[in-house]
């Protein structure tokens, strides 16, 4: 059970965000299974080297989340829910398109235009794919 | 446990003096030294310099032990370790006078060995002896005192030189009197009422400076 | 009795020209407490009443359950302190220092002092007058680390260490949350360190404890909001909101008990919201100095 975690001091993110999004990225790939054992809040406290109060507010989130169960006593775990990795790659995905509109808002793109705009992009992504295959 | 404390800063004390320590042993050794020469003139520089040997220890070892560990800021550390003012006040005063009575006690008994063992000094001049080299060590006390309350140099100094200089008047004071003058010469120590006075007045001297040091330190609110 | 690891009720002291007022302040076992504030401010005073070396003129003061100043002694056994005017015997070796504290107390971890002096590449034999300011702070850190002190005070124990030895003492620092019942409380300037790693953050200006909380919740009271003001709409500063700045169009205002319906309140107004940030321990810091002194001006 290691804690190769880092915390950036630039990231202008509160760090219990940063810490949850680096145990869900942990479970997403596969590297933590549903129902593993995670370290206890105070263990990995001392591994990230940061206050205990700011990992008690990542587990807190996180199991408000129904990502992690904390069990008074026994410590915590990944959520024993099936296909949860997937489930989180999901919600990220979802999250970065809540941006995406959040943002367009602010600029004061219409939602007719996002659709353009997002087939534009897709546009985009794959012509630059396809000039990296033929670099190789 | 708080009492081994107290014990441990006075053996650090120690540790911390050992030069110093050897220094004025060795040059008290070389004062009586002199004093086995025969002639009037060593005789008379090997006097003065065991005097002077036991002054300047006197003055040197309270600044040196006490203000110091202020000065350089040891302090804070010290005062960071389970122990109460008036428990650090004890330790200093003991390893300052310590460091100071051990010198004085070889030296005064081994100028008392040198009397009684050389036939052409009377025994008589072991009170004298004993009373001059008292002062000393009260004005020792007196200084000690002083630093320990005062926590800083210049009451420390003022207080050296008001005893340096109150030493000469003292010598005096004990032989101008005839019947002390008398008394030297006899061959057995004789202790007049005059000495005896002079004795009980060193040690209520040194019984009062301490006390007034105590009841000073116990009553200081800031410590660092 | 409670189990509190320190409890400040009421504490006053008054000097010639600076006075402690009213200091409340209490630390739960298991927790760091970072104690921050402009130089002046009355972290050391209440550090040095903490552990009874200074008095107090009026109010309580517990540690480990302990009255002070008049159990600082058999509090002591059980606290480790180090500040950064506190020094060390120049004319011995680290090697001394160590023997000496190992003899008084009986916690002292000689294993764990070993792996410091290599962790912190330390060499005992060295006299401390040949240390560099750095490997001092850290065998002043060492000598009361390896006793394992129930409570750690320490009076900025990273201030002038270069980044390497910082995260070195950090780690340490750290490495003692692994035990539920010890605890820290440290003053420091480095906001970054007491950002880090307190649960707790109390804030000193000028002898009064100004926030004393839950780092986390602190935060989180935080923001700086940036908004793009049009011609003849004018920002008022609304509860909750300690300062807006502007210049020209763009305005920031800064909130320091910040709810969403301030952002909604501003966009009501005719402003436009460009953004909302976190803000971080050392920008409050100064916000909150420079609104204090504001305060007092006006």
């Amino acid at each position: 059970m290691d804690g190769n975690f880092v915390i950036s001091q630039s990231d202008k993110r509160p760090m219990y965000l940063q810490i949850m999004e680096q145990i869900k990225r942990r479970i997403s790939v596969g590297d933590w299974t549903e129902g593993q054992t995670i370290p206890s809040i105070r263990q990995l406290a001392v591994d990230l080297q940061v206050s205990v109060i700011t990992v008690k507010r990542a587990y807190l989130e996180l199991e408000r989340e129904g990502v992690i169960v904390t069990q008074q006593g026994k410590g915590s775990h990944v959520a024993s829910t099936p296909g949860l990795g997937a489930w989180l790659q999901e919600q990220e995905f979802e999250q970065h398109l809540e941006q995406a509109i959040r943002l367009a808002t602010l600029l004061g793109i219409r939602p007719r235009e996002l659709q353009g705009r997002l087939r534009e992009a897709g546009d985009r992504v794959s012509e630059k794919e396809q000039t990296e295959k033929e670099k190789v | 446990m708080s009492q081994s404390v107290v014990q441990q800063l006075i053996v650090k004390d120690l540790r911390l003096h050992r030069l110093h320590i050897l220094l004025s042993l060795g040059c008290g050794a070389i004062a009586l030294a002199l004093l086995q020469i025969r002639s009037e003139i060593p005789f008379v520089v090997g006097c003065v310099w065991f005097f002077i040997s036991l002054i300047v220890l006197g003055s040197m070892l309270p600044v040196s032990n006490i203000i110091n560990e202020k000065k350089k800021q040891n302090l804070a550390f010290v005062m960071s370790l389970p122990v109460s003012s008036i428990q650090y006040a004890t330790s200093k005063l003991v390893s300052t006078v310590g460091m100071f009575l051990a010198p004085w006690l070889m030296l005064v008994i081994a100028g008392v060995a040198l009397i009684l063992g050389r036939s052409d000094i009377p025994d008589g001049f072991i009170p004298a002896l004993l009373i001059l080299s008292g002062m000393t060590l009260v004005g020792f006390c007196v200084i000690a005192a002083a630093a320990v309350v005062s926590e800083a140099e210049g009451p420390t100094i003022a207080a050296t030189i008001l005893c340096n200089s109150t030493y000469g008047l003292g010598w005096y004071l004990v032989i101008r009197n005839p019947a002390v003058r008398h008394d030297l010469l006899s061959p057995v120590p004789v202790w007049s009422s005059y000495m005896l006075t002079f004795l009980g007045l060193e040690l209520a001297v040194v019984a009062v400076v301490l006390g007034a040091a105590y009841y000073l330190q116990s009553r200081k609110r800031d410590f660092v | 009795m409670s189990d509190l690891a320190i409890e400040l009720h009421g504490v006053g002291k008054k000097y010639r020209y600076f006075t402690l007022d009213n200091i409340h302040l209490e630390l739960a076992p298991g927790q760091i407490m970072g104690l921050i504030g402009p130089n002046g401010a009355g972290k050391s005073t209440t550090i040095r009443i903490l552990l009874g070396l200074v008095h107090q003129d009026h109010g309580e003061v517990r540690v480990l359950g302990h009255r002070m100043p008049s159990e600082q002694v058999a509090a002591k056994w059980d606290i480790g302190f180090a500040s950064d005017d506190m020094r060390l015997y120049e004319a011995m070796t680290l090697e001394w220092h160590m023997n000496f504290i190992r003899s008084m107390y009986p916690g002292w971890d000689p294993a764990y002092a070993q792996l410091l002096l290599k962790r912190f590449g330390l060499r005992e034999e060295q006299k401390i007058k040949g240390l560099s300011h750095g490997q001092r702070v850290k065998a002043t850190l060492l000598l009361v680390l390896a006793r394992r002190p129930k409570l750690l005070v320490l009076d900025e124990p990273t201030t002038g260490l270069d980044p390497v030895a910082r995260h070195e003492v950090l780690r340490e620092l750290t490495d003692v949350m692994a035990d539920e019942g010890r605890s820290i409380l440290f003053s420091s300037h480095n906001t970054q360190d007491v950002e880090q790693i307190s649960d707790q953050i109390t804030f000193i200006d000028r002898g009064r404890i100004i926030d004393s909380m839950d780092k986390e919740a602190y935060l989180d009271r935080w923001r700086r909001l940036r908004l793009e003001v049009p011609l003849g709409v004018t920002l008022s500063a609304l509860p909750g909101i300690i300062g807006i700045r502007q210049a020209g169009r763009l305005a920031v205002a800064t909130a320091n008990d910040f709810v969403p319906d301030l952002a909604s309140a501003y966009v009501n107004a005719g402003a436009r919201l460009q953004c909302i940030e976190n803000m971080t321990l050392e920008e409050i810091f100064v916000a909150n100095v420079e609104h204090s002194r504001e305060e007092v001006e006006a």
